[in-house]
């Protein structure tokens, strides 16, 4: 495919990389000249510097024959018409990273008068297929770790029938098993294994080792008896600090206050934290310094229940959540910008470090994937992916059972849904065309994947 | 560095050009000449280490950085020379060693400086060798690698930008790897047409092949004593003419008028318009100067002062005259246009006209600015504007060009102060006619003559000059400083 990316930021630069060596054909536009150099110099792409919401630029970038367009400058209104000019000049599809969430939903024009019909404007009129907004999204996952019982969060298929999950073994119970001589309470698959950073799709005989992170896919509704196979049941979070009132934080805060939590908000910003405690109805908001641990105590920090550090400080999040959990804070969520930053902030003693850089990545490559993938979000990392695909009449691997055609290595099978059935392999069921199938890959493996749904 | 890792890819390199050596081993046992054995043992043994370097290497995880890309670049081109000279060192073509490297360095950095008195006398399959050392050298080894294997990610485009000639040139494509193989299929396919046309024209099979194969790479190898000038053929002359400026031509403007269907690139292109306009301001200069001064007839001196001027600007070195008994005007501007070069992204070699344009462009606005210091001046080249790190890198390589023609010219002097006829102008003219790999210099190393005579610590010096100039002097330098070797 022909890919351009506007706007070489991090997240632009991540997206460019991981296209790159997915050996995509991929340009990148972006105004700034140092950063173009540093692109060229790192990456195998093209690049071109140069307003990418100009159609001069864009005719340059032979936007023409681009099969995508992936608008991620730090501007709303530069993505949004860098997607509607690329669209007008034959770009097939269009994504834009839109962060102001008044953007992403429907425009309605005032109607001039009452009998007259009222425009609605949705971001497909503007040349928008995908409208990225790591912030929300980062607020979601953050929310369902919080507002479940579960320690992460955990990514929904078909329709929310089949879900995978991460849990870490800590008990001596599973640990040193080989996956073989572990049975379940219900079906369920290990769909992969995050050990020492890194994390890889199973051999059948593969022994699980105390302090792995496993990922299971099951049923949703069987999900909770996994739950107290591996996690001893916790109490519920009550209190939750958020600290740092930036988007990511109000939208946290504003989503945690619908669910009736008790939340204070810290910001250093005086003005900020004006804004956002005339916005959030119950919340207390405090200015103050999350680095000074007698404010913190002087406020009862140290007796929430979680600490969630969402500042745009990739440094500053992971001090200040060292800092709560060392004040007695259980659970510490953070924010990171920096990819690398997540394994390492884990490694250290915070809790779960989420990055809306992977949260991007997994939604663009989603996008880019063929073969029917509607949905393929990254497992743990960069280096495992979860794709589910809907059987097309015309599939190498329909009317066949999944041991006839033979998973390429580094691949497994995690759920088959059919109506209301979900059917966990191994087994010999033939697919249909309309089956929902959660395939579990490594990221080198994904090209072979897509061809037995092709 | 990982110095393993390099050498894996080194291994896979010498495997190519082992299996290049097959031609003329074929070549041979049809003519059942006498180089059949040499050819033979030399593609064994050629293979054979290939191979076993790159079996016992590790491939090494993540992509070349730019060092081991540096590193393979100036490694695969001194390899390449070296087991180049197997089969000449096996047939006993040259008296000894390092006259069979001097011709195998000369052949692939396409200099086509050679050290043979007597070319005719020679087994054709090791002429045919030397014209493909000069073809694999023309568009580059390194290039030629990239195309064929998509295993070097972003390591490739360090390797193509190390080894492509000219500021800027490279990237035509997202991904490098079809750049790389968009300009061998240009070069394959202006090398076949040429062939055709000299089939047509007239010549032998061998001669149209082994022409054709020094011609597309700007080399200056042929299968005769007396270069082109020995087919006699004004037909043939025009087509190596046509050809020659080609060859000398940013092959990038080529793939957006085939590929893209962008002829303006190609006319609105300011390094093609200067250089093509050099190309008829030379030759009309030096045909008034054959008229006036050795009473030539207007047509003969035409076409003598064209085809020189071509032959020597696009640093091929082909010859219909000798040049050297021309007048004194006549003698520098060859001199002059062996300096300038062709252009950036070519096949040719030396200076490069746009670097020409460039350093003319900032001189000119340091007038300006001399007189006017506040006025602000941006450097234009068409329509784009070239920033200061480019000046400043181009400024710099054009110093260090100088620099290494005159620390070569004083070695060169010091190394034939005692051999007869050798004077000045031998030592300037060899040294700027090898860093800029175009072939026949002036004087006691003319065209009419070869490099033969030459003691073998200037012989040395001279490959080294081919080598810098090659690789543009950056890429090999590189490799002697000591920072390039240690930690960071």
């Amino acid at each position: 495919m022909y890919i351009i990316v506007a706007g070489a930021g991090i997240v632009g630069f991540h997206v460019a990389s991981l296209l790159a060596e997915a050996n995509h054909e991929v340009t990148v536009v972006e105004s700034s000249e140092e950063v173009v150099e540093s692109v060229r110099r790192q990456l195998d792409v093209k690049t071109i510097v140069g307003n990418a919401a100009t159609p001069r630029i864009l005719r340059e970038a032979e936007v023409n024959r681009a099969n995508l367009i992936i608008a991620v400058t730090n501007n709303d209104e530069t993505n949004m018409l860098i997607c509607f000019l690329a669209k007008e000049l034959g770009a097939v599809m269009t994504a834009a990273r839109v962060r102001n969430p008044d953007y992403s939903g429907y425009f309605i024009t005032a109607a001039r008068s009452p009998s007259a019909a009222r425009k609605v404007i949705r971001p497909k009129t503007l040349g928008i297929n995908l409208i990225i907004n790591p912030e929300v999204e980062l607020a979601d996952a953050i929310m369902g770790m919080l507002s479940s019982l579960y320690p992460t969060p955990g990514e929904n298929f078909a329709d929310g029938r089949v879900q995978i999950r991460e849990f870490r073994v800590d008990q001596g119970a599973l640990a040193d098993k080989s996956l073989a001589d572990i049975s379940f309470p219900q079906p369920g698959v290990v769909a992969a294994i995050s050990r020492s950073g890194k994390t890889f799709v199973p051999a059948p005989d593969e022994v699980i080792q105390k302090g792995d992170h496993v990922y299971l896919v099951a049923h949703r509704e069987s999900m909770d008896e996994f739950r107290e196979m591996f996690a001893p049941p916790q109490h519920p979070v009550r209190n939750v600090v958020v600290f740092g009132a930036g988007r990511v934080g109000f939208l946290v805060a504003e989503g945690l206050e619908k669910h009736g939590l008790t939340i204070k908000v810290i910001d250093e910003n005086t003005t900020r934290c004006q804004e956002i405690a005339a916005r959030l109805e119950r919340a207390t908001v405090l200015q103050g310094d999350a680095t000074d641990p007698d404010f913190l105590i002087e406020q009862g920090i140290p007796s929430a229940d979680a600490f969630i550090a969402t500042t745009e400080s990739d440094e500053l999040n992971i001090l200040c959540s060292l800092l709560a959990k060392n004040l007695g804070v259980s659970r510490t969520i953070i924010t990171a910008n920096k990819p690398g930053y997540v394994s390492l902030a884990e490694a250290i003693g915070v809790d779960v470090a989420v990055s809306s850089l992977l949260q991007v990545a997994s939604r663009v490559t989603h996008f880019v994937l063929h073969g029917g993938a509607i949905s393929a979000p990254f497992i743990g990392g960069k280096d495992v992916q979860a794709i589910e695909f809907v059987t097309s009449a015309t599939a190498n691997i329909a009317q066949r059972s999944i041991a006839e055609v033979g998973l390429p290595k580094g691949v497994i099978a995690g759920a088959i849904a059919r109506d209301d059935t979900v059917t966990i392999p191994p087994n010999d069921s033939v697919i249909h065309p309309g089956d929902h199938v959660i395939i579990i890959s490594s990221l080198s493996a994904t090209p072979a994947v897509e061809r037995l749904f092709k | 560095m990982r110095i393993k890792v390099v050498c894996h890819y080194l291994g896979l390199l010498i495997v190519i050009l082992g299996c290049f050596m097959l031609v003329p081993l074929v070549r041979s046992l049809v003519a059942g000449d006498s180089a059949s054995a040499a050819f033979a043992i030399a593609t064994a043994i050629t293979v054979g280490l290939g191979l076993l370097a790159w079996r016992l290497t590790p491939v090494g995880e993540g992509r070349l950085n730019r060092r081991e890309a540096i590193l393979l670049v100036a490694g695969g081109w001194i390899l390449a020379s070296l087991f180049g000279t197997i089969p000449f060192a096996l047939a006993g073509t040259f008296p000894n060693y390092v006259d069979a490297l001097f011709e195998s360095v000369s052949g692939f950095t396409t200099t086509g400086a050679t050290v043979l008195t007597s070319i005719e006398t020679q087994p054709q399959s090791i002429l045919l060798w030397r014209s493909i050392t000069q073809w694999l050298g023309g568009m580059g080894i390194i290039t030629l690698f990239v195309a064929l294997f998509p295993i070097l990610g972003i390591g490739a485009a360090h390797l193509v930008e190390a080894e492509m000639p000219g500021p800027e040139a490279g990237r035509l494509t997202p991904r490098i790897r079809d750049t790389a193989k968009a300009v061998w299929s240009l070069y394959a396919g202006f090398s076949a047409l040429e062939l055709v046309a000299l089939l047509i024209a007239g010549l032998p099979f061998f001669d149209a092949l082994t022409v054709t194969l020094s011609t597309m790479p700007t080399g200056g190898f042929t299968g005769t004593n007396e270069s082109i000038a020995a087919f006699a053929s004004p037909a043939v002359e025009g087509i190596v003419i046509f050809f020659m400026v080609i060859a000398g031509v940013n092959f990038g403007l080529f793939y957006f008028l085939f590929w893209k269907r962008q002829p303006g690139q190609l006319l609105k292109n300011t390094e093609l318009r200067v250089y093509l306009s050099l190309l008829l301001i030379a030759a009309v200069l030096i045909a008034i100067d054959l008229m006036i001064n050795l009473d030539m007839a207007a047509g003969e001196a035409f076409r003598q002062s064209s085809f020189q001027s071509v032959s020597i600007m696009t640093t091929t070195g082909f010859a219909t005259a000798n040049f050297d008994v021309w007048p004194m005007f006549s003698r520098s501007a060859l001199l002059v246009l062996m300096l300038i070069g062709a252009s950036a992204g070519s096949t040719g070699g030396a200076l490069k006209v746009i670097r020409l344009v460039v350093l003319i462009k900032y001189t000119y606005n340091q007038i300006l600015r001399a007189f006017n210091p506040r006025a602000v001046i941006p450097l234009r080249l068409g329509k784009a504007i070239l920033p200061d790190p480019s000046i400043s890198r181009i400024v710099g390589m054009v110093v260090l060009y100088f620099l290494t023609i005159f620390g070569a010219f004083l070695i060169m002097s010091a190394v034939g102060t005692n051999v007869p006829g050798w004077d000045q102008l031998t030592s300037l003219s060899s040294v700027v006619s090898c860093v800029g790999n175009v072939g026949p210099g002036l004087s006691i190393v003319g065209p009419a003559a070869n490099y033969e005579f030459i003691p073998p610590v200037g012989k040395g010096a001279l490959m080294a000059c081919m080598l810098v100039g090659r690789l543009e002097l950056f890429t090999m330098l590189m490799l002697f400083t000591p920072s390039f070797w240690k930690w960071r």
